[in-house]
């Protein structure tokens, strides 16, 4: 039995859920641009990149990999049964993404990193702030809103298997044993924004719950790309 | 207050050069065929071009030349002379002299007498950032006439000798030729008044986003191939050693392009935001780039937000008059009229893209008659 036939790509959106899918494109072409100014980042688009930069860039996405299974198996289960059809598709996702970070944690060694520094490092203060809000969002009764988490946290994987990935080989002078994290997310990326498309229709059914979607994105995008500026801050 | 365009004129020199006959132009790199001509001939679709150099090398037509033949040919079409001017403005990437600014070249051969006169320099945008200034300084009172002229002449900068000049074949990469299959020559000019005149456009608003903060440079003149060199062109000890380093190559950082699009759309989405565009009410859509460059997830998520402007709204002549940078929307605006496609009452969104450091213009246009 599955019910998530419902959260299909529609053919059109609802009014509102236009509305809403532009506010998310403005939110996501703002983080897009702050990330053209994080230093890391920056390096990497002006070709400074270091085989360094590309060990602590891993060594810092991990926690906030290992613990984002957590926030969306905290979010499947803040659903009521009114929801049930968003709760299925988000067990779905917890299941796909929660043991990522084990690939994560081969690249680092492919690339010549020991397996127990990137195992004991703590979470940068940003990811601190960036998995502190996802678990108090995803706390709240039917946190509709958290779609807005997932449309930048789903794109940061676009992102960086499409534009990050080869730049980061070619640059830190490495295989593609050491980016496969990295490219992961470039595959499927057509379904995941269908089912994006399916749950805006769902869940961006009042103003208030759009802003909400909206404003979640804006917050999720500034704690991102925080925890990029806070390279090995701990 | 608004302004009004109520004339418009173009400049292409010499006969249109078809895709087989570009590099019969601007020369075979020492002596050897280009081995990426054709790939990027493909992909950017132009079919008919046209260069102010001859096959020799030689410049047949200065940008100057076409800039005054632009601004003549638009002023053909008004009962306005020259003398009745009160705002030059010009826009170009390279002028004929680095000094003085080009404004003042086209005004000496225009001979129009005690001009306001104004100089935008910059890439593609440039030229909407000149109309936007003339716009401007009509809608403030301060003037009732402006001339606006936008010319390019790439061409020069595109002859075998220069790349031969930077270390030939072996220096030529994707970055360094792109724009060698890209670019073209030709001018445009457009004359604004504060006062409809027969058929017209009135600009309803004009509008850009530079986003040289968020991103680096993206197509650039000056910095040498090496890019561990933080030197620019003139702090070389000559300008040969600085052409040797290739820091006179025109380039582009194709990995950077692709920004283009999304910033495009960025742009519109935030006029839409705040009321000012309402694209179901768009009769015309007139951009620098053709629809196909926006194809794919963008293009998708456009469509289902209700902010795609439908294909057969688009209009653009990229393909038969090629890329003139910031000449293009001027020359594709009074092709589009000439050729009548617009109806009065009909509105017209013309967007100018520019990949130099990321600006995005916009100009909202509506058909009236006087």
């Amino acid at each position: 039995m599955t019910q998530t036939a419902a959260l299909d790509r529609p053919d059109v959106l609802t009014p509102l859920g236009q509305e809403t899918l532009r506010r998310l494109m403005r939110s996501w072409f703002d983080f897009e641009r702050r990330l053209g100014k994080v230093p890391i980042l920056r390096r990497l688009d002006n070709g400074t990149f270091t085989r360094e930069d590309h060990l602590a860039l891993l060594r810092n996405l991990r926690p906030q990999v290992v613990e984002g299974a957590r926030w969306i198996a905290r979010c499947a289960s803040s659903f009521d049964r009114d929801h049930a059809d968003v709760r299925s598709l988000v067990i779905g996702h917890a299941q796909d993404e929660h043991r990522d970070y084990e690939v994560l944690e081969r690249d680092y060694v492919a690339l010549g990193g020991e397996i127990s520094d990137i195992q004991s490092r703590p979470r940068n203060i940003g990811t601190e702030a960036l998995h502190g809000y996802l678990m108090h969002r995803a706390s709240q009764p039917n946190p509709v809103d958290l779609l807005g988490a997932m449309w930048i946290i789903e794109g940061i994987g676009d992102k960086m298997a499409n534009n990050w990935a080869d730049q980061i080989e070619e640059l830190s002078k490495c295989g593609p044993e050491a980016t496969r994290f990295i490219r992961y997310h470039g595959e499927n990326d057509d379904s995941h924004l269908d089912k994006l498309y399916g749950m805006l229709d769902r869940t961006a059914t009042t103003p208030e719950r759009a802003d909400a979607i909206v404003k979640t994105s804006k917050v999720v995008a500034r704690l991102y790309a925080l925890q990029l500026e806070e390279i090995d801050h701990v | 207050m608004t302004a009004f365009i109520t004339s418009t004129g173009r400049f292409l020199p010499g006969p249109a050069i078809g895709v087989d006959e570009v590099e019969d132009v601007l020369g075979l790199v020492e002596g050897k065929p280009s081995r990426l001509k054709r790939r990027i001939l493909k992909s950017n679709g132009i079919e008919t071009r046209h260069y102010a150099i001859d096959r020799t090398g030689r410049t047949t037509h200065s940008n100057t030349d076409m800039g005054v033949a632009a601004a003549e040919a638009c002023l053909e079409e008004s009962p306005l002379e020259a003398e009745d001017i009160g705002m030059l403005a010009c826009a170009t990437s390279q002028g004929d002299l680095p000094l003085p600014g080009f404004g003042s070249m086209v005004q000496g051969k225009l001979g129009i007498p005690s001009v306001e006169l104004l100089s935008a320099h910059g890439i593609c945008s440039s030229g909407t950032m000149a109309l936007k200034a003339a716009y401007n300084t009509l809608r403030l009172g301060d003037q009732d006439t402006a001339l606006v002229v936008s010319s390019e002449l790439s061409s020069r900068m595109l002859k075998h000798t220069r790349y031969e000049a930077a270390g030939g074949h072996e220096r030529m990469d994707f970055q360094t030729e792109f724009l060698r299959w890209m670019l073209s020559d030709g001018a445009g000019a457009m004359l604004l008044e504060s006062k409809p005149r027969g058929r017209c456009l009135r600009i309803d608003w004009m509008r850009s986003f530079s986003h040289a903060d968020a991103f680096p440079v993206c197509m650039q003149i000056g910095s040498p191939v090496d890019r561990e060199d933080s030197r620019t062109w003139q702090d070389f000890p000559t300008y040969g050693e600085a052409e040797a380093a290739g820091a006179l190559l025109i380039r582009q950082d194709l990995r950077l392009l692709e920004n283009i699009v999304k910033l495009g759309v960025d742009g519109a989405l935030r006029l839409i935001e705040e009321g000012t565009l309402d694209i179901q009410q768009i009769s015309h859509f007139l951009c620098h780039y053709s629809s196909h460059h926006f194809k794919g997830k963008v293009y998708d998520m456009l469509e289902m937000a209700g902010a795609l402007i439908p294909e057969d709204k688009w209009y653009t002549n990229l393909y038969t008059r090629g890329n003139t940078g910031c000449a293009s929307i001027f020359i594709m605006l009074d092709e589009f009229l000439r050729d009548g496609r617009a109806a009065i009452g009909e509105t017209i969104l013309c967007m100018v893209p520019e990949s130099g450091r990321f600006n995005t213009a916009y100009m909202h246009l509506t058909l009236v008659e006087a």
